[in-house]
């Protein structure tokens, strides 16, 4: 890594200092599979050593840098949301104090990038569980099971569900499939507004100028929990968006036990904890039970 | 070779120190010259002795590495595979608890509820019965410990709201909306709370597996290694006891240290090749048979979860949409195609299995479809595909009778057709998932096999190797007396 002060590196490295990084450790793989010739105990264990999360004593967590409740960067390199107090929970699991962990801000669009490039070793940013990824990366968890969700201005009292969306304008982050799922797969006719992110069709919906907002409860709810006066959360939930701790494809090792810690955070009641602090208030049904793990590998 | 030995400790300090590693070489030449004696005795001797290490060294590496493959078989044999027998087990009778409770609802009265109560009733058995294995088997680990423990306490309350919602009765043939209330309540608890459970159990064995294998199966190819390098030096050192005793005592052969070296080779051979075929078997017991039990049991629990959401699509309107999105979920991780809705994933699910193998499949079955690690098991693979389109087919013609037709033509269609589509491919996905145990289990007897007799070949033959060495050298050695 370029700059080694924790919690202070914002954008990634540019994509062509990659090979100049990456050589080293190739080079060190390659000297350990020829040791691993001679009929040496442990092979699996040095080759396991080079990538697993579970031999690090530090690591670099991808979260979203604008994502109010889950993943926002509060101030230059400073982080917090639930996401964050997720990765600093595994962090503490896997034995690796919170002061090395380095946190960075990643898009939906860079999430698989990163990790097959070695950028970071885990990311921890709404990241759903999709087959399609999961044969690019290994997803941990999921460690919440969030769901499609519909937020409405805290006046407008006659959205129940769904069906209700019919004639309102509908707006939707660009590059998401959110609204598309309410008109075209139910039919439902409402009207679409696209903005580029999903905190400027807050604003709008703040401002009156779009009627709902429809993506996963936990962004509507981290949105909501910033201002909870003026909007609702409908709580009619249609889809089931499993968010994964999308990690290297090749470390079942530290997929299983970033597993362990999940389960850990349910069983000690530290999951019920940060949900509360961070969409408690918000009137969202939630669920503190550990979720139907994917599997690793 | 007249020199007599030194004492092992010289008062005499020498002027430039030679470097101390070619020092404690010329100490333990000197020390072993003591012990052994010099001239051609000694050397007979020494040549024997090294015979002796040899053999020994060849002993220690062989025993320890079939300890690893004995300790391999026995974690990835009887332990794990009890393990994910009981949680796939408890997961398929809480799932299918949970279906018929649905089911009974949905019927009403008469002899289909009787039969869905039956069902419900023998699933309740199995259920406590794979509960006790399950907390047997987690004795000792923490987090399954409780696992297990949250699923007994959950199971009771979800009885209760079980039993609550079938008094809650219905009205006019239909389930009365306090029924369906609590049965929402029932079906929130087993989906959110104790099936996700039951699932990580099975995923926490697999874990163990996974970890154990790959420590042991190192650890054997290793001793393989091992086991070759000492009984090759083994065979070096009785070439240079031979040469020892026969040449220089103008003799060809010294036939009991030729036999010796001949048994070394022998053993030496054996050994190393049972250990590269051990290795091998605990293979193809863990990758062709158990990872794919372990993904086949997946698929089938998510899909009786998937025939479920059918009965619960029909049961609850006010959450029909949401049944009909968890169910093209459960599609998805079963069989992957692309298919936004339910129609579309049924009509790319069709063009999909009709290409196979030709068609990239992804999810559960789909990848197992996809690399069939059997003799046969593509033919199998086609089978259960073919049964899986048939179980959608006839989910989407039940979702057009709910939509166009009435109620009650749609729950018969759905304890009829529906039903019979299900179990012919719940049949295929089971044959399949026995033609995996088979070589599984064939995998971890051949294994077993393997290394039975080794217990006392290995020390006897090892015994037998040294004493002809010695018996070898033992007439040359008393000429000398």
């Amino acid at each position: 890594m370029t700059d080694p002060t924790p919690h202070r590196r914002r954008s990634l490295p540019a994509r062509s200092s990659l090979p100049a990084r990456t050589s080293l450790p190739a080079r060190a793989a390659a000297a350990a599979a020829l040791l691993c010739l001679a009929p040496l105990a442990g092979c699996s264990a040095v080759f396991a050593g080079t990538s697993s999360l579970t031999g690090k004593d530090s690591l670099v967590v991808g979260v979203k840098a604008d994502q109010p409740g889950l993943g926002l960067e509060a101030a230059e390199g400073r982080f917090e949301g639930f996401d964050v107090d997720v990765a600093l929970y595994i962090a503490g699991h896997l034995g690796i104090a919170e002061e090395d962990v380095e946190f960075t801000g990643v898009t939906s669009a860079q999430r698989e990038d990163v990790i097959t490039a070695g950028d970071v070793d885990m990311v921890v940013a709404t990241y759903s569980i999709t087959e399609q990824r999961k044969s690019v990366v290994n997803f941990a968890g999921p460690y919440y099971v969030a769901h499609q969700d519909i937020l409405v201005g805290a006046d407008e009292e006659d959205v129940e569900d769904v069906r209700d969306l019919e004639g309102m304008t509908l707006c939707q982050g660009e590059g998401s499939n959110s609204a598309n799922r309410i008109i075209e797969e139910k039919g439902i006719a409402a009207e679409l507004e696209e903005e580029p992110a999903y905190g400027d069709c807050v604003t709008r919906l703040a401002d009156g100028s779009v009627d709902a907002v429809s993506t996963d409860d936990l962004i509507l709810a981290g949105f909501l929990a910033s201002d909870p006066s003026a909007f609702r959360l409908v709580n009619a939930p249609f889809t089931n968006e499993k968010y994964g701790i999308g990690i290297a494809k090749e470390d079942v090792g530290g997929c299983e036990e970033v597993n362990r810690a999940v389960t850990k955070m349910y069983q000690d009641g530290t999951a019920e904890k940060l949900l509360d602090e961070w969409f408690g208030e918000t009137g969202l049904d939630l669920v503190t039970s550990v979720p139907q793990f994917e599997g690793c590998g | 070779m007249a020199q007599t030995h030194a004492p092992p400790a010289d008062p005499v300090p020498r002027a430039p120190e030679p470097p101390a590693p070619r020092t404690g070489a010329r100490r333990a030449r000197a020390v072993l010259r003591h012990w052994l004696g010099s001239g051609t005795p000694g050397r007979i001797r020494l040549s024997a002795l090294a015979a002796l290490v040899a053999a020994g060294l060849l002993f220690a590496a062989a025993t320890a590495a079939m300890s690893q493959a004995r300790e391999g078989f026995q974690v990835i044999g009887s332990g794990a595979g009890a393990k994910v027998a009981a949680s796939s087990d408890l997961y398929l009778a809480l799932s299918d608890m949970d279906a018929q409770t649905a089911n009974v609802l949905l019927v009403g009265d008469g002899d289909r509820a009787e039969e869905a109560e039956r069902i419900y009733d023998r699933r309740r058995g199995e259920a406590g019965a794979a509960l006790v294995q399950a907390a047997q088997l987690a004795e000792g680990s923490g987090a399954e410990e409780r696992n297990v423990r949250e699923v007994i306490d959950g199971l009771g309350a979800y009885e209760r709201l079980v039993t609550e919602a079938r008094a809650a009765g219905s009205e006019d043939g239909e389930p009365s909306d306090e029924a369906v209330g609590l049965y929402r309540d029932a079906t929130d608890l087993m989906r959110l709370e104790l099936l996700p459970k039951a699932y990580n159990l099975t995923l926490d064995s697999g874990a163990t597996v996974r970890v154990t294998y790959e420590e042991k199966r190192a650890a054997v190819l290793a001793g393989a290694g091992w086991t070759a390098a000492a009984g090759l030096a083994a065979v070096a050192a009785l070439g240079w006891h031979h040469r020892n005793l026969a040449t220089r005592f103008r003799r060809r052969v010294n036939p009991a240290v030729a036999v010796a070296a001949a048994g070394a080779l022998l053993l030496t051979g054996a050994a190393a090749g049972t250990l590269l075929l051990q290795a091998e078997r605990m293979r193809a017991a863990k990758e062709d048979g158990l990872d794919s039990v372990l993904a086949l049991s997946r698929a089938h629990a998510i899909s009786t979860g998937m025939h479920g959401d059918q009965s619960r699509f029909l049961l609850d309107g006010g959450r029909a949409d949401t049944y009909a999105q968890v169910y093209l979920d459960g599609a998805r991780s079963v069989v992957f195609v692309e298919g936004e809705d339910l129609a579309a994933y049924t009509a790319q699910l069709e063009e999909s299995v009709g290409a196979y193998p030709d068609a990239e499949l992804l999810g559960l079955l789909g990848l197992e479809a996809a690399e069939p690690s059997q003799e046969g098991g593509r033919e199998r693979a086609a089978d259960v595909l073919d049964a899986y389109l048939a179980f959608q087919q006839a989910d989407a013609e039940l979702r057009e009778i709910a939509r166009d037709g009435s109620r009650s033509e749609a729950v018969e269609f759905r304890m009829g057709e529906a039903e019979e589509a299900y179990a012919a491919y719940e049949s295929a996905l089971a044959d399949l998932t026995r033609m995996h145990a088979d070589a599984y289990e064939e995998a971890v007897a051949a294994g077993d096999r393997g290394l039975r007799g080794w217990g006392w070949i290995l020390p006897a033959a090892v015994l037998a190797v040294a004493a002809l060495a010695v018996a070898g050298a033992y007439p040359r050695l008393a000429e000398y007396r």
